[in-house]
């Protein structure tokens, strides 16, 4: 039995769902808890043919609201638990982890999103952007992290294990089918010759000594019994996440301080708005890009900086205006003009966005 | 090539190149005067079949069975059924080339075809790339093939896409070599991309037959 699943660090050729199993494992996750769903499904097959060579635990529930449920159990009892899911398995989910929202528990929930809404296509879209920010009955007090290609799903599904332990709040990976299943290389390492080290994980539940002699209770609800209780907790949670937001915003942009148009796209959508972008600034157009890599908490502050100079912003999405939704709402009262390639459940292409901006231009 | 006819099976490991390397060989014996069947038997993976390419393929001289995507419901929900003319495909006259799809049983869906033993000349191969980190040592390879089922034979197809040298297909070619001394085979070929393949010439480090890839998956995807 090999000690670790990845000594120093290699070149891989692999699909997206392996490379977040073989992160997983990298990151010291100890169990997944799963139920199937195209197109993460070999998120699990890669978890369960790796997990006995490396001593880790799978367990397959009887569906996701389970499978959400027992990874908290995990995370209770000190595990580094995780889970992964799409589409309406992504809509079970909501509930799990907005009891991890409210007990502030650290959890990890890859998403690889299919068409929807309901069972719609096993395929791809962008179309989980608002459950997976907002879901569940609270306040998205959550960590998005959208990944654009098979590097960054390896380097932020280690990362979500840390910002999640850190900073005690659900984080999500928000993949896609299509990087799900695209074959690219990328390469893969052990976090401790990066420097990264791991956050320990602890109990919650069940922890040494005793309560009222040795230790305090450690009293995790998710039930209230007034209003102004449930007010006070959750003035904490909330000014805890504002607090935290601005060192968790990622981001990246180009070309943003003298663009006309700056084409504001995220996850696997940015490779083709990138390409775009580059392309139309070798033909020597104004034109640059902004793309959220945290989607929650939403990088508002500097996109709105951007939207300040632009003459207008283009949203391009996989999604009829979830992103969109993100981005008016952080630029609220700015007067740049917006405008939208939508194109729910459907692949976009850096042609069609060449095509667009010219249009707009 | 010989004058006998040719059945070839591609199995191996998720993303391993089998569909690349099956719809290459039912092309290299196409473009070689040969009669071809190319049968598509992924019926677990609704991406990367041959599907979306079978037109293509045909114009090509290349007699494809596969589903057309209009004539399926549900794919990658609820799995897909044998088409009729797969399960008969081996007694079709000529060359036949069996794309099979990944999964746990390996070689087993050969059990769901007709005229297997009948068709001495099947051969069972399995494509491997050492950069698939499942792969990546002798030990693992032969685990791994051992897991398979009937196994004729290996293809050494070691590459992490574009930014694959020659030296990364050599290192592969010595590891598939190895495993297939442990595993008493013997590797068929180096499978590489065209342009990779003519600098590496026709023969590879350890002497295989280089077969030059021309990339159809990737039009494939879904």
């Amino acid at each position: 039995m090999a000690d670790k699943p990845i000594e120093g660090e290699k070149k891989a050729f692999m699909t997206g769902n392996e490379v977040v199993a073989w992160a997983a494992l990298a990151a010291g996750a100890e169990i997944m808890y799963g139920y199937p769903i195209t197109p993460q499904n070999e998120i699990m097959h890669y978890w369960t043919r790796l997990a006995p060579k490396f001593n880790r635990k799978f367990l397959q529930t009887e569906d996701e609201l389970s499978a959400g449920f027992t990874t908290i159990g995990g995370v209770l009892a000190g595990k580094r638990a995780f889970t992964a899911t799409a589409g309406p398995g992504n809509t079970l989910m909501q509930e799990p982890m907005s009891m991890a929202e409210m007990m502030r528990l650290p959890t990890v929930v890859v998403i690889q999103q299919r068409g929807g809404p309901s069972t719609a296509t096993v395929i791809y879209s962008q179309q989980e952007v608002t459950m997976t920010t907002y879901g569940g009955n609270g306040e998205g007090l959550r960590i998005v992290y959208s990944t654009s290609n098979h590097q960054e799903l390896f380097d932020y599904t280690i990362k979500a294990f840390n910002t999640a332990w850190k900073y005690r709040f659900p984080t999500f990976i928000l993949g896609d089918g299509y990087q799900a299943k695209m074959r690219e290389s990328l390469t893969i390492y052990d976090p401790e010759v990066r420097g990264i080290e791991m956050v320990p994980t602890t109990p919650y539940v069940l922890r040494p000594g005793q309560i009222g002699v040795n230790r305090e209770p450690n009293h995790l609800r998710n039930t209230y019994n007034t209003e102004e209780e449930l007010y006070e907790v959750l003035q904490k949670h909330i000014s805890a996440y504002n607090e935290v937001a601005p060192e968790i915003v990622e981001y990246q942009e180009f070309g943003t301080e003298d663009a006309e148009i700056v084409v504001v796209s995220h996850g696997v959508v940015f490779r083709s708005c990138k390409g775009a972008v580059q392309e139309l600034r070798e033909e020597g157009l104004r034109v640059g890009y902004f793309r959220p890599i945290t989607l929650r908490p939403f990088p508002g502050e500097q996109l709105r900086k951007v939207a300040e100079r632009a003459r207008m912003l283009l949203i391009v999405e996989s999604a009829y205006g979830q992103l969109a939704k993100l981005v008016k709402d952080a630029i609220f009262g700015c007067s740049v003009r917006i405008e939208g390639l939508f194109k729910p459940g459907v692949g976009i292409t850096s042609e069609e966005v060449v095509t667009k901006v010219k249009e707009l231009l | 090539m010989g004058e006998g006819r040719i059945v070839e099976a591609f199995i191996g490991e998720y993303a391993s190149g089998k569909s690349e390397n099956a719809v290459n060989r039912a092309l290299m014996l196409a473009r070689a005067g040969r009669k071809v069947t190319l049968v598509d038997l992924d019926l677990v993976e609704p991406f990367y079949t041959l599907r979306p390419i079978a037109r293509k393929l045909e114009k090509e001289g290349v007699r494809v069975i596969a589903w057309e995507t209009s004539e399926t419901m549900g794919l990658g929900e609820a799995g897909s059924v044998l088409k009729p003319e797969m399960r008969w495909a081996l007694l079709a006259a000529g060359d036949v080339i069996l794309d099979i799809g990944y999964g746990v049983h390996g070689a087993k869906i050969l059990n769901m075809l007709e005229g297997v033993d009948q068709t001495p000349e099947l051969k069972v191969y399995a494509v491997i790339n050492i950069f698939r980190p499942m792969t990546s040592t002798v030990d693992a390879i032969v685990e791994f093939v051992r897991s398979l089922g009937r196994v004729d034979g290996l293809i050494n197809n070691s590459h992490v896409g574009e930014e694959t040298t020659i030296e990364m297909v050599c290192q592969g070619a010595r590891v598939v070599a190895e495993a297939a001394a442990k595993l008493g085979l013997p590797v068929i070929a180096t499978s590489a991309l065209k342009p990779l393949a003519e600098k590496i010439g026709p023969r590879d480090c350890v002497g295989n037959p280089v077969w030059p890839l021309q990339r159809f998956m990737d039009a494939s995807f879904w």
